[in-house]
């Protein structure tokens, strides 16, 4: 054979130019047939679980309040992120850049793949003696070295390395990726050994074979496991819902969220089978970091085994056999996770939508939930203080009251009403906005905007107050809002709306980063590190207007996870209201990660942020200050000589 | 068991005290209204029971077309069905005194032959807490008050009842019979959309109080509510300013040399 | 025979303060309508707290006994209260403001058609006519009752309302009442009272109470309090949200559902004074507040108010405390 001449070959490869690989010859009669038959088989095979998929995706319901709309962002996301595996790459680099490759090798494998099997039935139509066979079949093989050397590492990887992320609960491994790991790298090596033997030799014959055997049998195996991401995940990367943690709205008299299979639509069908089980999500959940039981691959992986198990029209309750009722509600709606998935898998709403099903008809008996929700029904507020502590506060603070005059109205929210630490944040946005001249005013009676019912599922209360805040807004003739809380905010702009139309909203971070050239700045050597509150970051994309408010009063320090990454205070998806958590702390992990940058100041931009920090700060020595960015701006001001008695 | 809770909508706790131009009530205008507290505890101990031994709670409310709000409630939190004794305006139930109101509900429910009749202790409004127990005379049952815990027994049922000084007793009383709840004993269930839902395909018989004044043997009232009026501070408080430390050492003297405590 | 009856409670063999402060607001009113008092109470004849009741200048004390009495019950009571009531024909009956009182003497007015004017507050009389003020809306109204018709009016009196009276001096006669009661009239069985735990607190025996509410935050910060306490020699006691989480006892709870306590000096810390508590603690001699908000309502029955964090203030009152002590 030529093996001997197979290494100056291999070298002559590189240096010599395209090489092309073997021509199989012809093929008899006998092995058309047997192709055929094998061809049929493996889709037959694959048709019978794909198909069942497919019917499971399309006969769940149809999604309420969807529509496709924004191609363009769509179109842009799966160029982003489907053919340049961007999310892939970025949030996990090397494994990422390794899968990139098998993927980008499957893609400009498609005409050999197509080619090869025509060879066999007698229609290959790639010539490998013309320019354009030789350069693709070189530029394949490039891919092939490429794609051999990535599966082999992510081999290694799973089955030496073994990560946390990867493994499922009672299985730490996953032999099925070992054998489609198995079958890609015959594949690849497959290809690249047909360069170094003869034409239409018996070596040939049974690489060609082997290759196809590999892709024969991988082909029905796609279904059967999370591979079916390679069909589904182009589709469910473009059926996104279109906003982050978009909560759908509820559809007609017995719409109560996700109680049972009838209830499971078909985004969440398509999100739930195209899961790859990378474990991203479970890596960034701060609830799973902590010692809890929630672990978002599970839920989304619960409710794929549902589906399997009971089909999308099926009356058992969803958190039941494959989902617990526990785990949804240690969520603290942070969206890491959903930030995390590269293949558009939603998990808040999925989340959101379990605890409706659970809330909404009573199915959850929680002791702080209760007394959460009855004291947003009574008093309006999530504290269930009298609302005559926020007029107390008002009448100190002298707030002018909103009257239509005004530019602004200042929402001050649950925690900028009653709560001592929201309320110092207030006063001191209070004195920037008295130092700008700015006009605002704060409405004579406000009632919580429903984010801790929204989050925890609560339609009822959550509609009751959305309502009456609307129609308070428009009797009021509020046109535009400046609130210190992101929650406020997202749940104002975005969660409102699906009861009516809410005015212009932003965050205070947003007003104080575009009047920084007008404010004072005492800017210091101190090292102030910056905490990215999740409904500020993740939900609406600010990250630099705070840290244009930090980077002119110090030094802006960056956590280890910051930004898009940043990890939750733990106070959010209405934990903040429920009651002592199992494992860590949330807030407590935090709060040592911000300490162990070195920083003397922690710089906050959410309310709820603040108090979780304070509480987790309060038992150390030497602690660093918080402060919230509106405290840290209104510090720079001039101060008053003597400050009017409060 | 069929059990009857007698509920009461009154203004919220933080609602604005303004006397009204009578001079005999508070100005309604911008007050929101709730389902009374104990009233409350009262219903979520019914709801408990018919979860516990099967049955019906029928909730009995009087009040202007208002009180619907609160009856809506208790149906979306698990009641059956209502009765609600509807006021023309404001003023006509003021008109009846505590004994007249009782009338009236007996009069609503006399044919109902419950097993139980639930009320909150008092109402958080006029807080003469006596509602539940002239019913009780009225209806020729026993009753009993400041209960915390009810359980059924075969000849009638065992309640838990609150004395004064963290004292407590159980009595052992025949149904049919009517029992006050203390508040704060359970959690009180949330009302959820389901039940807001399915709420609105259940019963609730309006009956108007001039209509039912007749059968309820109504008199005039022997107690009147004449004048409201706000409250002055009854005695002057010297508050002790300066620092903690100068606060307290004023503090001690005077309890040294005025109280003469110490 | 036209009189005020005053309906008086016992406990421990003791008639409660409450009862004798109901017994000065029934002074009240039979001085301003020109009528003599009676008293009545169920006990037996030879009771020895009858001698302290013949001090206080009734015309006759009604002593109530029966077996069926023994242990309270409403039927027992309203039945046996009532056989009294037709025998002698008072103007008005005069109730304690009591848990027990709630629960029978508003059956008892009704057998006669008529309605319990309840927790009174005040009472004011002014020619052949009373005004009763009683309180709404959770302390934050007062209301003018009055009683129409010829009938019999019933009152129960606010605990802390009325001064007590000094003994005064008085002709009194003792005269037993026998009603007739049945077994079968008894519908209710009642249990043995029992406590919720084996420690036993009399709050009422000490002369200083410090008091804990809401203000102290979580129960790893009550030694700031016990510490104050143990300086003034004084016992210690709570808010009801205090003792529901399980911080402190029952049996220090002070207010409406708890003891009520009318101490020397009553030291409110951290208790921003809802009315149930204030119920519980209004007759203190002398009422100190340490509050951080200066709205608090406790502030308005206070004598002597601090406005600022107890974390700070109640340290520095124990060392205050202790250095004047010596």
């Amino acid at each position: 054979m030529h093996f001997v001449n197979a290494v100056p070959s291999a070298l002559g490869f590189l240096f010599a130019g395209p090489l092309v690989p073997a021509d199989p010859g012809r093929f008899s009669l006998v092995e058309k047939l047997t192709l055929a038959v094998l061809i049929f088989t493996s889709a037959g095979l694959f048709w019978k679980r794909f198909g069942v998929v497919l019917d499971k995706i399309l006969k769940s319901r149809k999604d309420p309040g969807f529509h496709l709309g924004n191609i363009g962002k769509r179109i842009w996301d799966f160029f982003w992120e489907v053919l340049c595996q961007a999310k892939v790459i970025r949030e996990r680099p090397l494994p990422g850049l390794a899968h990139a490759f098998v993927f980008w090798s499957f893609l400009a494998f498609a005409l050999v793949t197509l080619n090869h099997i025509a060879t066999g039935l007698g229609i290959g139509f790639l010539n490998s003696t013309g320019i354009f066979g030789q350069i693709y079949f070189w530029f394949a093989a490039l891919f092939a070295i490429a794609c051999a050397i990535s599966i082999a590492g992510l081999f290694i990887r799973r089955f030496v390395v073994r990560p946390i992320w990867l493994a499922r609960e009672g299985h730490e491994l996953s032999w099925e990726s070992g054998v489609i790991a198995g079958l890609i790298f015959a594949l690849m090596a497959t290809y690249l050994a047909s360069f170094f033997v003869a034409d239409t030799g018996p070596a040939t014959r049974i690489l060609w074979w082997t290759h196809t055997l590999s892709l024969l049998v991988f082909l029905p195996l796609v279904p059967h496991t999370k591979h079916l991401h390679l069909i589904l995940s182009p589709f469910t990367i473009f059926f996104s819902r279109g906003a982050f943690s978009d909560i759908p709205p509820l559809s007609g008299d017995e719409d109560f969220g996700l109680v049972t299979g009838k209830d499971l639509t078909q985004l969440v069908s398509l999100q739930a089978y195209s899961c790859v089980e990378c474990g991203r999500c479970t890596e960034h959940c701060p609830a799973n970091n902590t010692g809890k039981i929630l672990n978002p691959k599970e839920i989304i992986l619960g409710i794929r085994g549902y589906l399997n198990e009971y089909g999308p029209t099926a009356e058992e309750l969803l958190l039941g056999k494959y989902n617990s009722q526990e785990a949804a509600f240690q969520c603290t709606t942070c969206g890491a996770c959903e930030f995390q998935c590269p293949v558009g898998i939603e998990h808040v709403p999925i989340i959101v939508g379990l605890r409706r099903g659970a809330t909404n008809t009573g199915e959850w008996d929680n002791e702080y939930g209760s007394k959460l929700f009855n004291a947003m029904e009574r008093n309006s507020n999530a504290l269930g203080l009298s609302a005559l502590e926020r007029d107390k506060f008002i009448q100190k603070q002298e707030l002018p009251i909103f009257d239509g005059t005004q530019e602004y109205c200042l929402w001050l929210g649950c925690m900028g009403g009653y709560d001592p630490k929201g309320r110092e944040i207030i006063a001191s946005f209070v004195e920037v906005m008295r130092y700008l001249g700015t006009s605002y005013g704060v409405l004579r009676k406000e009632k919580c905007t429903g984010d801790p019912a929204r989050r925890l599922g609560n339609d009822l209360v959550f509609q009751q107050l959305a309502e009456s805040n609307l129609e308070t807004m428009q009797t009021q003739k509020v046109k535009k809002i400046v609130s210190i809380c992101p929650h406020c905010v997202r749940t104002i702009q975005t969660d409102w709306k699906e009861f009516g139309a809410p005015p212009e909203i932003e965050h205070h971070s947003e007003f104080l980063a575009r009047h920084q050239a007008q404010l004072p700045h005492n800017k210091t050597d101190e090292k102030i590190v910056y905490h990215d509150p999740c409904y500020l970051g993740r939900y609406r994309n600010i990250y630099d207007e705070p840290r244009s408010v930090i980077a002119s009063a110090g030094t802006l320090v960056e956590p280890e996870r910051t930004r898009e990454r940043s990890f939750c205070c733990g106070a959010g998806g209405g934990l903040a209201f429920l009651g002592e958590e199992s494992g860590q702390r949330v807030s407590s992990v935090r709060a040592q990660e911000l300490v162990a940058t070195g920083a003397t100041t922690i710089g906050a931009a959410c309310p709820f942020c603040n108090t979780m920090f304070r509480d987790a700060l309060a038992n150390g020595e030497n602690s660093p200050r918080l402060l919230d960015i509106a405290q840290i701006a209104a510090m720079q001001l001039p101060q008053p000589a003597a400050k009017p008695q409060a | 068991m069929k059990i009857i809770v007698a509920i009461k909508q009154v203004p919220e706790r933080d609602a604005r005290i303004r006397i009204d131009a009578s001079g005999k009530w508070i100005d309604l205008q911008d007050v929101e209204f709730a389902m009374n507290e104990s009233d409350a505890y009262a219903l979520e101990e019914a709801l408990q029971l018919k979860e516990a031994h099967g049955g019906e709670v029928v909730v009995l409310s009087a009040g202007p077309e208002r009180a619907g709000k609160t009856i809506r409630e208790a149906l979306a939190k698990g009641a059956d069905r209502a009765i609600h004794i509807q006021s023309s305006d404001e003023t006509e139930l003021a008109k009846f005194d505590a004994l007249g109101v009782a009338r009236l509900l007996a009069a609503a429910v006399k044919d109902e032959q419950a097993d139980l009749i639930l009320a909150g202790l008092q109402s958080d409004d006029l807080g003469l807490g006596q509602t539940g127990v002239i019913l009780a005379e009225l209806l020729g049952l026993p009753h009993a008050t400041l209960i915390l815990k009810i359980e059924k027994t075969e000849t009638g049922v065992k309640v838990l009842r609150e004395l004064e000084d963290g004292w407590f007793q159980h009595l052992e009383l025949p149904t049919p019979a009517v029992l006050t709840i203390q508040s704060g004993n359970s959690k009180l269930r949330y009302a959820t959309l389901m039940g807001i839902k399915k709420a609105k395909t259940k019963e609730v018989k309006v009956v108007s109080v001039a209509d039912l004044a007749a059968s309820a043997q109504s008199q005039t009232p022997v107690v009147t509510l004449d004048a409201v009026k706000l409250p002055h501070k009854q005695r002057t408080t010297q508050i002790l300013g300066g620092t903690p430390a100068e606060a307290a050492a004023a503090l001690v003297e005077k309890l040294q040399f005025e109280v003469r405590a110490i | 025979m036209s009189s005020v009856l005053v309906f008086l409670e016992t406990k421990n063999n003791e008639v409660s303060r409450i009862s004798w402060e109901a017994l000065a607001a029934g002074h009240v009113l039979a001085h301003g309508l020109s009528l003599p008092l009676d008293i009545a109470v169920v006990a037996s004849p030879s009771n020895p707290i009858l001698q302290k009741v013949q001090g206080k200048a009734p015309r006759k004390v009604y002593v109530i006994d029966d077996a069926l009495l023994h242990a309270y019950t409403s039927d027992g009571y309203t039945a046996a209260s009532a056989q009294l009531i037709d025998q002698i024909k008072p103007v008005s009956v005069v109730f304690p403001h009591t848990y027990q009182v709630r629960d029978f003497a508003p059956r008892l007015a009704t057998r006669f058609n008529q309605v319990l004017i309840s927790d009174v507050t005040g009472i004011e009389v002014s020619g052949n006519s009373a005004t009763f003020i009683r309180q709404l809306l959770q302390g934050k109204l007062n209301a003018d009752y009055h009683h129409a018709g010829d009938g019999i009016s019933f009152l129960s009196i606010q605990a802390g309302a009325f001064r007590a009276d000094e003994p005064q001096a008085g002709e009194t006669t003792i005269e037993p009442f026998q009603p007739k009661l049945e077994a079968s009239q008894i519908r209710v069985q009642p249990g043995e009272p029992f406590r919720a735990s084996a420690q036993t607190v009399d709050l009422n025996s000490a002369s200083i109470l410090v008091s804990v509410g809401r203000g102290i935050k979580e129960e790893a910060n009550l030694p700031i309090v016990q510490e104050l306490a143990a300086a003034l020699g004084a016992e210690l006691a709570a808010s009801r949200p205090i003792c529901d989480a399980g911080w402190l006892p029952m049996e220090r709870q002070v207010g409406s559902s708890g003891q009520t306590v009318a101490p020397k000096v009553y030291l409110a810390v951290g208790i921003s004074g809802a009315i149930q508590h204030l119920v519980g603690m209004k007759g203190s001699q002398c009422i100190v507040a340490i509050n951080k908000d200066e709205n608090a309502p406790i502030f308005e029955v206070a004598d002597y108010g601090i406005v600022g964090d107890l974390f700070e203030v109640v340290p520095a009152l124990t060392a205050a405390v202790r250095k004047a002590k010596g």
